[in-house]
């Protein structure tokens, strides 16, 4: 059994490292990794292995690993399937790899077997072939750090790189290193990333309508995008025209001021009254303008909000979290401020 | 918290209320001869009120307010012989056409008579009408006190081409102050 799993293990190595130098040339080396699907294991479990397996992958430096949260936009395109991430088939992936824009999809599930073994799937597609390239697998037994193991060395296989042997002697060896990288994570200081929702918030903050285009809904966002840039093109011929009025009526009324010749004076009242009519016309309607610009940026502003992909909190990254502790094979709700 | 607040409101009324400068004007200029209570057409002094100092040369136009167009005029003015000094007089622009207006002043103690006549040209053979100034006056002040300008208005009339007269509703006074 044991044998056999080398010999897969070499297997995969030798083909995933041998399509990964043929194909990197041609083309780039995006990779988006889909969340595992849990066979008989928790949600927070699978989502925790998938992003330790898909930061393994990134620290490895091969490919060019998607933000979790760009990947998890998926979503967008498939709202309605809960399962979104259960996306097995060439047809499936290739499909999702083309509108994440990358070059290569990791899709993959954990399942649990008898007892506390689990068997580890994974297929890696290439967007750029439409073909799939290699399909690999993976059994763990025992506790839930031998299934990180798996999934660390799974990196290793997917990125073509041997296997180091931190990874490969006793489980004993093999918890201290993780451990290490949990500490390690820990002690590096990092901003906490920005939620989607928040970001597409600020985006449409900053400019209407480039949250939701972010956030791929581009006709809602190119329409708030053109609508303030009518009403701010509206509002500076409005200015601009105010402006010349201001200008006018400022010349005319200095003119009338200090002017002593009746007949100019019965000719500059006129004026005055006219200019000051404009000036406050276009005032009006630029502050109609404003008032209608500030309620559209608004509803920009909360139709960003609401259209953007919704980030998985129960990451141990935002204000709380979800996280496995394995000092204690538990997980903990943790709050952070 | 409480701050945060605060600015919160301040932006959101900044970006609604937040506009450009609203024009005011106050129309109230005394030269203005809507600001005279004037009823058109009509003739009035111009300035209404001068000071002078005591020796010093003054100039007054008489001037018509929305005047219907006319080709002569006789201007009776009466003032104060006794502190002014008429010296001259010159043609403004009411009777100024192609050809420049005739004046003839005929000064008496006190009194001034103006003939002013519109010269025809193959245009025109009256004045245009409208808000403009018929002669202007010079005075020198030579006694300290105030003196009225009056206009005769049995005397003084405006003729059209027709040797028909011109409406003139009201009559405006001057004053000159000497110090």
């Amino acid at each position: 059994m044991i044998r056999g799993l080398i010999i897969i293990n070499l297997l995969i190595f030798c083909l995933v490292a041998e399509v990964t130098k043929s194909v990197s040339l041609a083309t780039g080396n995006k990779l988006a990794v889909l969340r595992f699907e849990g066979w008989g294991i928790s949600d927070p479990l699978t989502i925790f292995l998938t992003e330790e397996f898909r930061e393994t992958i990134r620290e490895l430096d091969v490919f060019q690993v998607q933000d979790r949260g760009i990947t998890n936009e998926i979503k967008i395109f498939y709202p309605l399937k809960k399962d979104y991430w259960a996306c097995w088939s060439e047809e499936c992936v290739l499909d999702l790899g083309k509108r994440l824009n990358v070059n290569y999809i990791i899709a993959g599930n954990i399942q649990k077997k008898d007892g506390d073994s689990f068997l580890i799937n994974g297929r890696l597609f290439s967007i750029d072939m439409e073909t799939l390239l290699s399909e690999f697998a993976m059994n763990s037994s025992g506790i839930t750090d031998s299934l990180l193991l798996e999934m660390k060395k799974m990196a290793y296989n997917v990125s073509g790189l041997p296997i180091p042997d931190t990874l490969s002697v006793g489980s004993d060896t093999s918890q201290v290193v993780i451990t290490g990288d949990l500490d390690r994570k820990k002690t590096w200081f990092k901003l906490p990333p920005i939620p989607s929702k928040i970001k597409a918030l600020m985006m449409s903050t900053a400019l209407p309508g480039s949250g939701q285009i972010w956030a791929q809904k581009k006709y809602p966002g190119y329409g708030f995008m053109g609508m303030e840039a009518t009403l701010g093109t509206a509002a500076l011929i409005a200015y601009i025209q105010y402006e010349s009025s201001w200008g006018d009526f400022e010349k005319s009324y200095n003119a009338y001021q200090n002017g002593t010749d009746p007949h100019n004076l019965i000719l500059l009242r006129p004026k005055v009254i006219k200019y000051a009519n404009d000036t406050r016309k276009y005032n009006a309607f630029m502050r109609n303008i404003r008032s209608v610009g500030a309620s559209i940026w608004i509803v920009n502003m909360v139709h960003a909000y609401l259209v953007a992909p919704n980030d998985d909190f129960f990451d141990g990254e935002y204000f709380f979290d979800l996280e496995y502790q394995p000092e204690i094979n538990q997980f903990q709700f943790n709050v952070n401020f | 918290m409480l701050i945060f607040n605060r600015s919160k409101y301040l932006i959101l009324i900044l970006v609604f209320l937040f506009s450009c400068e609203e024009a005011e004007y106050i129309l109230d200029n005394r030269s203005d001869p809507a600001n005279m209570d004037l009823v058109p057409p009509a003739l009035f002094f111009h300035p209404p009120e001068i000071d002078v100092e005591l020796g010093a040369d003054v100039s007054v136009q008489i001037y018509g307010l929305e005047l219907l167009p006319a080709s002569a005029a006789h201007l009776k003015i009466k003032y104060d012989w006794g502190m002014l000094e008429y010296n001259s007089i010159t043609a403004n622009e009411f009777f100024t056409g192609i050809n420049n207006p005739v004046v003839v002043d005929i000064p008496e103690q006190g009194l001034l008579d103006i003939y002013l006549y519109y010269l025809p040209d193959l245009i025109a053979d009256q004045s245009e009408g409208g808000t403009w100034p018929l002669v202007t006056i010079n005075f020198t002040a030579y006694a300290e006190g105030e003196s009225d300008l009056e206009f005769d208005t049995d005397i003084t009339v405006l003729k059209d081409f027709n040797n028909n007269s011109v409406l003139i509703n009201e009559f405006g006074m001057g004053k000159i102050n000497i110090d």
